[in-house]
Parts: structure tokens; C-alpha cells; sequence
């Protein structure tokens, strides 16, 4: 037999009959199917026990005491923490998607310098060296910007920076911030202002998004859905909380403190009076300024919509009213209103400093930095905190040379000279001293609960390493025992492995005076000269001033916010025929120092005259959830300065509307 | 046999030379033995310190099972208390562009003090063990990458919890046949714990690990138990065999 085709062809299906009886195809596919599953580029789970970890979020302003999910040491999970007053089991939109924005493509992953137009990496020691220097030379003209209203952490820069012989310690504007001017500035109080919701029967949000951005979102809902009390919204627009109060009064922003004090007309008109210096001339000012049918002129609220409210608050047993935004006249008259009420306002001491150089709570608010920025300041270095002033002020924020402590990049990391990546705040001791607006004095303090996977350090840990290189002694080499000591002069019951608590009690407000000739010359409601006025909003589904739009968040952003990149802008009828647009136009909104772009959308629960836009789109920089979608509102604000107070106020601005 | 039909004997050639090498060579081909990173004896362990297999294989406080020890768990024993000294000492030794492993090419005589006191064997195949995970390890912080026999992919949930309670006495009972799955004389041989139904039979008796038979395209093990497996066990034991008990 020789060897010629047909032989061949013969073995060869010989070989394939064979290889038919054999495990190798069986086997062979079986194995490829299993080697497909593991491919370099596809996740691995990470295994290891599973731990609930309680934790502080500070994403958000208030900032939200949460428990986070572990696994090996690896955050996974983020809910809210059910032992804590701050939570009682709930969470905001910005924290609960903490774990997507810690492990985000868009975390800083390493400390960077500019160079050119482009970043370098760079060594800590070599940029601690850098920073060094550039103070050195600065000679005292150094900034601090803090987005955080209530972190520790602003002890540590406010300490380093009166080390460094400077005072320009500035808040991120801030509702806290108008209500700490009124109340521990104007009125000569003591301590923050607190609002008793647990125990109110009557509730006037003047202003104050309560259940949407304002405050302890978490914890004004949490009270909200567990008692019975009467809630009412007054504002320029429905928002979602009015959707959900007995009443929604519309009254336009920059008329808050007129409308509280036709009100508070009414209520003097019954008899009701408050121990203050100056009483009677705050009496004279109401009763003669503010009468209903003045208030009914300059705001256009009817006077029977002001006498009903005050008859439901004399009415109520504890009333409170809850002001908003930056008038520091709006948070003035609120309290006023408050004390003459005498309800739910309350007074929340604030915690003992640990570094003795630094600044108490109050002295953090007193500075203005809209006014700073305003008149050109142009500090050798600036270090911002936690904070995007770049995004979020209306005016162009300059320095000599710009550090950011940011966790992601963000506007301002972009244009800083040096970047310093920031533990996310589940990698990092950090705390949260009783958020504005709650009404007892609560602090959390929170320790590491997730290991650190980037070239990251606390922002607070760096100072203090560079206060020693510096021979500015704070007391502390590290943030930990910083923590260690605050809850411990807070009488805390801290564990550096769980973290601490605190809750205390609050105390009667006491003031000097009622802020009588501010109020005088301040409530008055102030209009730009633009076609409507402008009423921005806040959803934390969006983000805040801080934080850009979170990864989970944009497949619930509703239509009446964002339409595929281009922010919606919601206006009445009556509104759209004046300015000649319909629903769906594309339209340019020109105001402050900018113009945006915004697709209209018609909705009857916006005062007539008012546009509604929403804060924290715009985003120049960032990930693929915030980038480039929508437009930013902080740059058609007008910032002006407001009477008697001097507080830079956004209130009243306005905007003129041309159709694409 | 004529020309046209002589087929037959060129088939069966080709018939008999494809069943050697698909049952002969081809299985020995898919896969190679990987040592594991430290030659970890159980034997020193268990019999020399009297050690429970619980002091490294448990349950966390979560129900999930920890299967190999951790540095920290090791440390119990083996604690390095200043590894930066260490570090150094053995950087003074290697040079600093050395690297740490190259320490383990000298004599245990020219390693520095540092080093050689943490060394608690006596037998010098253990002194070397020892040294192996605290050079390349312990010293470095980093976690012993343990080779797991019976890692099951990551879609596949197994839950040790659930299967605790399962005694050979129960399998007796129901008749459960697993010939073809697990070693007959473990089935005959019973005991309290029921670890040698999937992991290797008497490894706690080893004084080195057996070799991890690597597979090369899938990467597990050669004794990963595979999807049928389970099925068999659980259809017999009256389990149910859905998808999602396994692959949440």
C-alpha cells in the first residue's frame, strides 16, 4: 500500500473520526469558553470580609454621616447610617454615589505642577518644597478658600494661614455664611442658628429648598415624613419641596426680606414683642416700611397672603421660619420674625477650638469672599480647599499662584499651578461639626474606612507638614490626632478604628439687637435692570457649588433640567409671550459677566417675570457625567452689594433673553 | 482488500494515532506545575505547633470564608515589628540597587541580624521557607499571592456557610454516589470535617504544598471543580440545581 492521496484523505478522516473519541474539541472548547472570562481587561472581584463601616461624606455641604460597604478594606457601597441623627438611615443624591466619584477616572492621582500649560507629576516633598518657597516669597499675601463649612480641616488652614501672618480665611458663599453675619454679626448673637423642625407645628421655608438642597437635606426630610407639621414654601419657583408643602407662595427672591417683614407687620400688629435694644426702632421700621400694602407694591404679595400667614404662625404653638441664600437682611429678618414668634429658632453653641491661632465657626464666616474677589484682590498664593471657586463665582478668581486640594479635577485644579490630590473623604479622618440649619449641636467624626489606591493625602495632613517644615507650630503632626483632640474636647465618644458622636443641647437664641437699621435700609428688594429676573435653583441630583454632576446621577436629572447637553430653563406663560419665545426654543440668557444657552420650557409654578435655571451644569472640566452638559448659571448672576450689610448678594439679578 | 477499499487501514491508523494523542499526550500538555510562592509546610504547622486548621482557614464575623492567612494573621507568629529596619539592613547588604530577593542567594550567614532573628525554623529547608516569606513578603509588606487549588471564577458563587453542615453521614444517607468526583477513599474514610470532598485530600499532613497543575488557557487549577460537579452533588442530595444558586 503506498502512501498517495487517497491514503491520505483516508488517515486524515481517520484522524478526525478519532479525535471525535478523545476529550480534546470537548475539552479544548471548553476551557477557550473559560479562558474568554478571563481576559486582562475585565474586572476582578475583589474578595475579603464585608464590613459596614460607619463614616463621614463630606460631598455635600451639610455632609452626611453614612456607613460604607467594604470589602478586603475596598469601599463598594455607601448607604446612610441609621444610629446617626444626621441620617437616621437616609442619604443625599451626592453622597450615596461617593464609592462611583472615589474610584471615577477623574480623581487626581498624584500631586502635579504646571509646567507651560500642561501638568507634571511631582513628588510630596518636592511640591511641599515648592509651596514653601512660593509662601516664603509671598510675604503674607496668602489666601485660604474652604468649601467646607464644617470640617476640623478649616482649623488647620485658618491656624496655618494666621501663622503665615494673613486673615483672608474665605467661606465658599454660603446660606451659613448670611445667617452667621446676621445673627452673630448684626444681632450680636452667639453660637449658629438652628431650626427646631422635630418639634415645629408650623413651618415657613422662606426660601429654603428644604427637602432639595438646603441645610441637612437628609435630616429635613427624615423630620418632615415623621411629623405633622405644617409646612409652607415661599419662592420664586414651585421647586420639589413646595411640591410637597400645604402652600407655595410665590414671592420673588430678592423680596424674601420684605415679604418675612410684612409679615412680621402683622405679628407686631398683635401685640408681640421681643426684650432687644432696639425694638422700638425695629418696630418703627416695620410698622411704617413694611405695611401690607407697601409690601404688596414692591414684591407684589397680596396683603391677605402675609396677614394669613402671620395669623397660622401666631397661631401655631412653635412656629419657625427658615430663611435662604446670601442676604444677610433675609436671614435678619427671618430671625427677627423668629424671636418675636419666639418658636423653633434655637442656638447652637459652637464646639471648642483645638488650635488655639485658628478661627471659631463664626470668625470662618465674616469674610466675604465675593467682595474680595470683587475688588480685584490678587494674593501671592491662594489655597483652595475642598472648593471650585473657578466654576462657582460669578467673578474671574485670580492668584499669583493657585493650589488646589482637590479629590478630582475640576475647574480650578485646571488652572492651578499646583495640584494636590486630596484623600476622598472615606480614605481620611475628617469630621462634621453640627451642619447649618440643624438644631442641636452634633458632631461625627469619621476615620479611614477605605484603603488609599491613589498618590493621595489629606489636604489637612500636608499643612501641618508644611507648618513644621515652616516653623509654624499648631500643636498636631497629624490630622489624626487633630480629630483625636476635637472630639475629645467635644466630649465625643471616639475611636480611631469606628470614629465618635456627639450630640448636645441647644440653648434660647439671644441677640443684642434686631438688626433694626440694617433692616431698615437692607430689606428694601433690590432688581437688576435685565429684561426678567433670574432665579437659579439647586438639585444635588446636579451637584453642588463643590461637587460636579455624581456618575449615577444624570439618568434621573429630569427634563426640566438638562435635554441632552443643553440645560432647560423653566419660565410662566405669561413670561415666554413678554419675552417671545415658546416651549422647546433654544435661547440665550445674557447676564452677570456671561451668557448661556438654555432650551425653554413653560411652567406655570415660576412667578411671572422670573426664568428658573438650575445650578451645577456648565462643567468645562471633569467626566463624561458632567462635562459639557448644560450651561453654567454662576456666570450670568449679578453680584451687588447689599444695603446697610455690605454682603455680596446674587439676589435680584436679572437677565435679558434673545431667541436662537 | 482491494485498491479502492484499501481505506480501511489508513482510517483506523489515523483513527488509532488521533486516540493517543487526544487521551495520551494532549492532556499532560494542557498544563504545568506552578509551586506555590512560599513552600508553605502544613506539617510544621499542624503537628510541630500544634495548630488547628482554623487558626488560618475561618469564618469572618460576615459568614464569608477566609481561605488563605494574611500577613496580619500571620504576624501573629511571625511578627516583624520594624520592617523598615529590616528593609534596611538588607539594603545595606544588596546594595541600594539590589534587589530585596538577591539576600536570598547568600548564605544565612552573611544575611544581616536583622533578618536572621525573625527566622524561627531549625530544619534548614524550613530556614529557607521562612526566610523566602519574610524577604519577599513580610519585610515588603505585601500579601503572599497563594495559588488556590479550587478557585472558582468570579460568577460562580460558592458559600462555604452553606455547605458547613454537610457530614458524610448525611451523604451515606441519601446514597450519594460521587464516584468520578471525589476520591473513594475519602469517602470511605469520613471524619468530622468535610474540607476533603473539594480540596485536596490530607494536605494538612504535607510538608511541602503539591504543585499547582496550572491549567494553560483557563488558568485555574486541574482539580477546580467544575460546573457538573456541583450538579451531580446537589441533584443527588436533593439541592436545587437553578442557575442562580450559583451564579447570582
Amino acid at each position: 500500500m503506498g502512501f498517495d492521496r487517497r491514503t491520505f484523505i483516508q488517515a486524515s478522516v481517520g484522524v478526525t473520526v478519532g479525535i471525535l473519541f478523545t476529550p480534546v474539541p470537548w475539552k479544548l472548547a471548553d476551557d477557550v469558553s473559560i479562558w474568554t472570562q478571563n481576559w486582562p481587561w475585565i474586572p476582578k472581584l475583589k474578595y475579603g470580609e464585608q464590613l459596614d463601616k460607619p463614616a463621614v461624606s463630606k460631598l455635600c455641604d451639610s455632609g452626611c454621616a453614612v456607613n460604607v460597604r467594604t470589602v478586603a478594606g475596598n469601599a463598594f457601597g455607601t448607604e446612610g447610617n441609621v444610629d446617626n441623627p444626621l441620617s437616621r438611615g437616609g442619604i443625599c443624591p451626592i453622597c450615596a454615589n461617593g464609592v462611583q466619584v472615589m474610584n471615577s477616572p477623574n480623581r487626581v492621582k498624584g500631586p502635579m505642577k504646571k509646567v507651560g500649560d500642561t501638568f507634571e507629576p511631582v513628588t510630596w516633598d518636592d511640591a511641599r518644597a515648592l509651596l514653601a518657597d512660593k509662601l516664603a516669597a509671598g510675604g503674607g499675601k496668602v489666601a485660604v478658600i474652604s468649601g467646607d463649612q464644617t470640617g476640623t480641616a478649616n482649623e488647620v488652614f485658618s491656624g496655618f494661614l494666621a501663622g503665615l501672618g494673613s486673615e483672608d480665611f474665605f467661606q465658599m458663599p454660603c446660606d451659613m455664611q448670611a445667617a452667621s453675619r446676621a445673627y452673630n454679626g448684626v444681632m450680636g448673637g452667639a453660637g449658629q442658628v438652628g431650626y427646631d423642625l422635630e418639634n415645629a407645628d408650623y413651618v415657613l421655608l422662606a426660601g429654603a429648598d428644604a427637602f432639595e438642597s438646603w441645610g441637612p437635606t437628609v435630616s429635613n426630610m427624615k423630620t418632615f415624613s415623621a411629623t405633622a407639621a405644617k409646612y409652607v414654601f415661599a419662592g420664586p419657583v414651585q421647586t420639589r419641596t413646595a411640591s410637597v408643602t400645604a402652600r407655595w407662595v410665590p414671592v420673588p427672591e430678592e423680596g424674601m426680606a420684605a415679604f418675612i417683614l410684612g409679615i412680621a407687620h402683622h405679628v407686631l400688629k398683635a401685640g408681640k414683642s421681643v426684650a432687644a435694644a432696639d425694638f422700638a426702632k425695629f418696630r418703627s421700621v416695620v410698622m411704617d416700611g413694611f405695611s401690607p400694602a407697601k409690601v404688596e407694591a414692591a414684591i407684589g404679595v397680596k396683603s391677605a397672603v402675609t396677614a394669613a400667614l402671620a395669623q397660622d404662625l401666631l397661631a401655631a404653638s412653635k412656629p419657625v421660619v427658615v430663611p435662604s441664600g446670601l442676604s444677610v437682611a433675609a436671614a435678619n429678618a427671618a430671625f427677627a420674625l423668629n424671636l418675636l414668634l419666639d418658636g423653633g429658632m434655637v442656638s447652637v453653641p459652637e464646639f471648642p477650638k483645638v488650635i488655639d491661632s485658628a478661627l471659631s465657626v463664626s470668625q470662618r464666616m465674616e469674610k466675604d469672599l465675593l467682595a474680595w474677589v470683587n475688588k480685584g484682590s490678587n494674593p501671592a498664593v491662594a489655597l483652595v480647599y475642598e472648593a471650585n471657586p473657578v466654576y462657582a463665582l460669578p467673578e474671574e478668581f485670580k492668584a499669583g499662584f493657585l493650589v488646589s486640594f482637590s479629590s478630582v479635577w475640576d475647574e480650578t485644579s485646571e488652572k492651578a499651578d499646583l495640584v494636590l490630590p486630596a484623600t476622598f473623604t472615606y480614605e481620611r479622618f475628617d469630621d462634621i461639626q453640627s451642619p447649618y440649619g440643624i438644631a442641636k449641636p452634633v458632631y461625627t467624626a469619621g476615620v479611614p474606612v477605605s484603603r488609599k489606591f491613589l498618590d493621595v493625602m489629606t489636604p489637612a495632613d500636608f499643612i501641618l507638614g508644611l507648618a513644621a517644615k515652616m516653623d509654624i507650630d499648631l500643636g498636631f503632626e497629624t490630622f489624626a490626632e487633630v480629630i483625636a483632640a476635637k472630639a475629645e474636647a467635644v466630649g465625643a465618644d471616639y475611636d480611631e478604628e469606628v470614629g465618635g458622636f456627639f450630640e448636645g443641647e441647644t440653648v434660647v437664641p439671644e441677640v443684642a439687637t434686631l438688626g433694626a437699621s440694617v433692616l431698615a435700609r437692607g430689606a428694601a428688594p433690590v432688581r437688576g435692570t435685565g429684561a426678567v429676573s433670574l432665579a437659579p435653583y439647586s438639585q444635588l441630583i446636579i451637584g453642588s457649588q463643590n461637587v460636579a454632576t455624581t456618575p449615577n446621577a444624570p439618568c434621573v436629572i429630569s427634563n426640566n433640567q438638562l435635554v441632552g447637553t443643553t440645560m432647560v430653563v423653566m419660565m410662566s406663560g405669561m413670561t415666554a409671550q413678554k419675552l417671545g419665545v415658546a416651549a422647546g426654543d433654544k435661547v440665550k440668557l445674557s447676564g452677570g459677566n456671561g451668557e448661556a444657552t438654555a432650551l425653554v420650557k413653560l411652567n406655570e409654578g415660576v412667578l411671572p417675570g422670573v426664568v428658573a435655571a438650575p445650578f451645577g451644569f456648565g462643567h468645562t472640566v471633569g467626566d463624561e457625567f458632567s462635562k459639557g452638559k448644560g450651561d453654567n448659571v454662576y456666570k450670568i448672576l449679578t453680584v451687588r452689594f447689599e444695603a446697610a450689610t455690605g454682603a455680596s448678594v446674587w439676589n435680584g439679578s436679572t437677565v435679558n433673553v434673545a431667541k436662537m | 482488500m482491494s485498491g479502492r477499499c484499501g481505506g480501511v487501514l489508513p482510517f483506523f491508523l489515523g483513527f488509532l494515532l488521533a486516540c493517543i494523542v487526544g487521551w495520551a499526550v494532549f492532556p499532560p500538555l494542557l498544563y504545568t506545575d506552578v509551586e506555590q510562592p512560599v513552600r508553605f509546610s502544613h506539617k510544621v504547622h499542624v503537628e510541630g505547633q500544634e495548630m488547628e486548621c482554623d487558626s488560618c482557614h475561618f469564618f469572618r464575623d460576615d459568614g464569608s470564608y477566609a481561605g488563605f492567612p494574611t500577613n496580619e494573621q500571620c504576624a501573629e507568629c511571625h511578627a516583624v515589628d520594624e520592617p523598615e529596619a529590616v528593609v534596611e539592613a538588607v539594603r545595606g547588604v544588596v546594595g541600594e540597587d539590589g534587589k530585596l530577593e538577591d539576600i536570598l542567594k547568600l548564605p544565612v550567614d552573611e544575611m544581616p541580624e536583622e533578618l536572621t532573628e525573625l527566622v524561627q525554623s531549625g530544619d534548614e529547608a524550613d530556614v529557607k521557607a521562612e526566610l523566602d516569606y519574610l524577604v519577599k513578603y513580610a519585610i515588603q509588606g505585601k500579601e503572599v499571592p497563594w495559588l488556590n487549588y479550587q478557585a472558582q471564577p468570579d460568577n460562580v458563587l460558592f458559600s462555604h456557610k452553606a455547605h458547613e453542615g454537610l457530614t458524610f453521614e448525611m451523604l451515606k444517607e441519601k446514597h450519594v454516589d460521587l464516584s468520578g468526583i471525589v476520591d473513594d477513599a475519602v469517602m470511605e474514610q469520613g471524619g468530622d470535617y468535610n474540607c476533603n470532598l473539594c480540596h485536596l485530600k490530607d494536605i494538612e499532613k504535607t510538608d511541602t504544598p503539591p504543585a499547582f497543575q496550572r491549567n494553560v488557557l483557563t488558568t485555574y487549577s486541574k482539580i477546580t471543580m467544575k460546573m457538573w460537579q456541583c450538579e451531580r452533588c446537589h441533584a443527588q442530595m436533593g439541592q436545587v440545581n437553578a442557575c442562580y444558586v450559583c451564579h447570582k
